[in-house]
């Protein structure tokens, strides 16, 4: 019993010390902000920035439709600049998806020292900084562009295209930044994909589209969702790109709170709606991880093995 | 609320990334220190480096984009500036926050340089704060190879947008609904809500002739790829360097003008120093030194006589009396400012 004891007491300390600093790290940085802010959503906005500390639910009501004074009035235009960047952000994974996940099971198919050449210039970019990047697509997309020049040079067109400052250019400009973050994590799983699997699919008499449905998708999903997930959250909160590239004509939900926490000086009201998206986000994570453990239970039929020493 | 008062360097996105560039400028083993807080590209370094070879000071520059960026910073408890720059109604909103200091500018002799109408802040009549700094007005920048006649006004540039031009707005509430108070009739600083919603409907009513609302717009308007764009009068620097492509106008029906003033903090380490930075800066000789490479206005009277002619002759720069009292200075609106902010996201979804 002494020894167990001991030993137990010893993976305790080991937990903490791993644990430790990453909860910390965590309760400072992440939940001590998230925990300002849910305050603040339910105050009174101060005269200058800041907050006076009165319970105050207009701010919500704003959003969800029951204020109506001089200052907070119900706009259903909250919910529809909502709606338009979940848009905006699906849009965003959908077409990252299709260029990285055939890119992915081409590069895994290439000889070692060439994967890594791949892997590093997809990483590339980041090397320079992101608002420089996103003005060389300012000077691509005009109208005495790059692209329309060469388009028109080529006869394709006659008169040039109108593509900054619109919705095109904000999906354009997110899919450009946000590929890496989509490439990573599915190349991870495509790379881990069994060939063999695939031959012993055909071998039963799969065809190649049965065989993609039930073999290799199923089998690379986790990357897929990863990547989504990571790809999604940012783009939903975005607001460099719309300013930049859509002229701040396209407005996302992000500019609406950077613009409450500065020119509107209504920090509450930004923490509210911040709050609005942040529970979006947590939503549809909890909806993916009940998913994910549901299957993993359905697959793992075994009894989970116990961390007892026996 | 304007971002970017020289160049177009200081955008919006790069404010926004907080990408604080400090610039030192020191003798060598100076015994004192001095701490500017400041607009992207509103001082003449000559101006640092000749205060600082005078009096022995090692002085540091710190640059933000807005006012509001500022204050929130100093409200935050940044400490360690000395001297910040907010615009007439900033001076204002500080003083009533009590985050300046006495400094009895005003009392100074040679504070008999200084325009008496630039003191404009209704908390600081007797400018025993702060200093007068620079002023300018917000216009018309638009290239003339792309326009068919040239641009006089707010009118003309909204006809160019009609005729299927491109033009530009600033992405500020209270500059782009205040086009539309000019328009109106209205004052720029209205709180009664049916004009403030009048001039928003002004703007919204031709959304679908402009392009983009943003500071960015140089660039744009030297490759012709927007006809006219809603900017400061610094454009004139790039006036200067392409006179015959680009023009500023200030626009006939009217315009804002803005002004900064030179405040010491409350918190300020170096409060001696800071006190004797603003009289150095009451000298004609370093405001002039100032304009030279800012190209904007200056409040010190004498100095006018000692810069450049091609800036002084500029009626866009220094504009005649009769132009100057169509110019409308923005005041703070205390709560209202959220009548302006409602307005403006009506405006802003209006654009989709």
């Amino acid at each position: 019993m002494m020894v167990r004891g001991t030993l137990k007491w010893r993976q305790a300390i080991a937990l903490l010390g791993l644990l430790g600093g990453p909860t910390l790290f965590l309760g400072v940085f992440f939940l001590g902000p998230l925990v300002i802010m849910l305050i603040y959503s339910w105050l009174e906005p101060g005269l200058y920035g800041g907050v006076v500390w009165n319970f105050y639910h207009l701010n919500y009501g704003r959003i969800f439709g029951w204020a109506n004074t001089r200052y907070e009035q119900f706009d259903p235009a909250y919910l529809r600049i909502f709606a338009r960047s979940i848009w905006l952000a699906l849009c965003t994974v959908g077409l990252s998806l299709a260029i990285c996940y055939p890119a992915a099971f081409w590069i895994s198919r290439q000889p070692e020292w060439r994967k890594n050449l791949f892997i590093f210039l997809i990483t590339l970019p980041f090397f320079v900084s992101l608002i420089v990047r996103l003005f060389a697509w300012v000077l691509l997309l005009r109208p005495t562009g790059f692209i329309n020049q060469a388009l028109m040079g080529l006869g394709i067109v006659d008169q040039p295209l109108e593509m900054i400052f619109t919705g095109f250019a904000v999906v354009l400009g997110m899919v450009y930044i946000f590929i890496p973050f989509m490439f990573l994590p599915v190349y991870a799983s495509v790379e881990k994909l069994d060939m063999a699997m695939v031959e012993a699919s055909f071998d039963l008499g799969a065809g190649r589209w049965q065989t993609f449905r039930r073999v290799i998708l199923p089998m690379t999903l986790p990357g897929v969702i990863g990547g989504s997930i990571i790809v999604f959250i940012p783009s939903l909160g975005n607001f460099i790109v719309p300013s930049l590239l859509g002229g701040a004509k396209v407005m996302m939900i992000g500019n609406l709170i950077e613009q409450q926490f500065l020119s509107a000086r209504n920090w509450p009201f930004g923490a509210a709606l911040s709050m609005v998206v942040m529970a979006t986000v947590l939503v549809l994570l909890l909806v993916y991880v009940r998913q994910m453990t549901r299957e993993d239970r359905a697959v793992a039929a075994a009894p989970e093995p116990t961390g007892d020493m026996r | 609320m304007q971002k970017s008062r020289k160049t177009a360097r200081t955008s919006a996105a790069t404010s926004a990334l907080a990408m604080a560039l400090a610039v030192v400028v020191a003798p060598a083993a100076a015994e004192g220190r001095l701490n500017l807080y400041n607009w992207g590209d509103y001082i003449n370094p000559e101006v640092l480096q000749r205060f600082s070879e005078e009096f022995d000071v090692e002085v540091t520059l710190d640059t933000y984009g807005t006012n509001e960026e500022m204050l929130a910073k100093i409200q935050a408890g940044a400490t360690g500036y000395d001297i910040v720059f907010p615009s007439v109604w900033m001076h204002d909103v500080m003083f009533n926050l009590g985050l300046l200091a006495k400094t009895g500018i005003g009392s100074h002799p040679d504070f008999k340089n200084i325009d008496q109408t630039f003191i404009r802040a209704k908390t600081d009549p007797q400018a025993e704060y702060c200093l007068p700094y620079a002023w300018g007005s917000v216009g018309i920048v638009y290239n003339k190879k792309v326009v068919d006649t040239p641009i006089k006004g707010w009118a003309d540039l909204f006809a160019v947008a009609e005729a299927g031009k491109k033009v530009i707005l600033l992405d500020d509430p209270r500059e782009t609904i205040g086009i539309g108070h000019i328009m109106n009739g209205t004052s720029v600083n209205s709180v009664d809500e049916e004009e403030v919603v009048k001039a928003t409907d002004y703007i919204i009513e031709r959304i679908g002739d402009v392009s983009a609302f943003t500071y960015d717009s140089i660039p744009l308007v030297q490759s012709g790829d927007v006809a006219a764009a809603h900017w400061y009068v610094g454009a004139n620097i790039f006036v200067s360097q392409m006179p015959d492509i680009l023009e500023y106008v200030i626009p006939e029906e009217g315009a804002t003008i803005y002004q900064e003033d030179m405040c010491v903090l409350e918190s300020a380490p170096n409060r001696e120093n800071a006190i004797k930075f603003l009289e150095f800066y009451l000298r004609p000789e370093i405001a002039a030194l100032n304009v030279a490479q800012q190209m904007n206005g200056t409040p010190n009277i004498p100095a006018l006589e000692l810069i450049p002619e091609e800036i002084a002759n500029n009626e866009t720069i220094y504009p005649p009396q009769e132009v100057m009292e169509r110019l409308q200075i923005f005041h703070d609106l205390g709560e209202d400012i959220r009548l302006y902010a409602r307005e403006w996201r009506r405006l802003k979804t209006a654009a989709q």
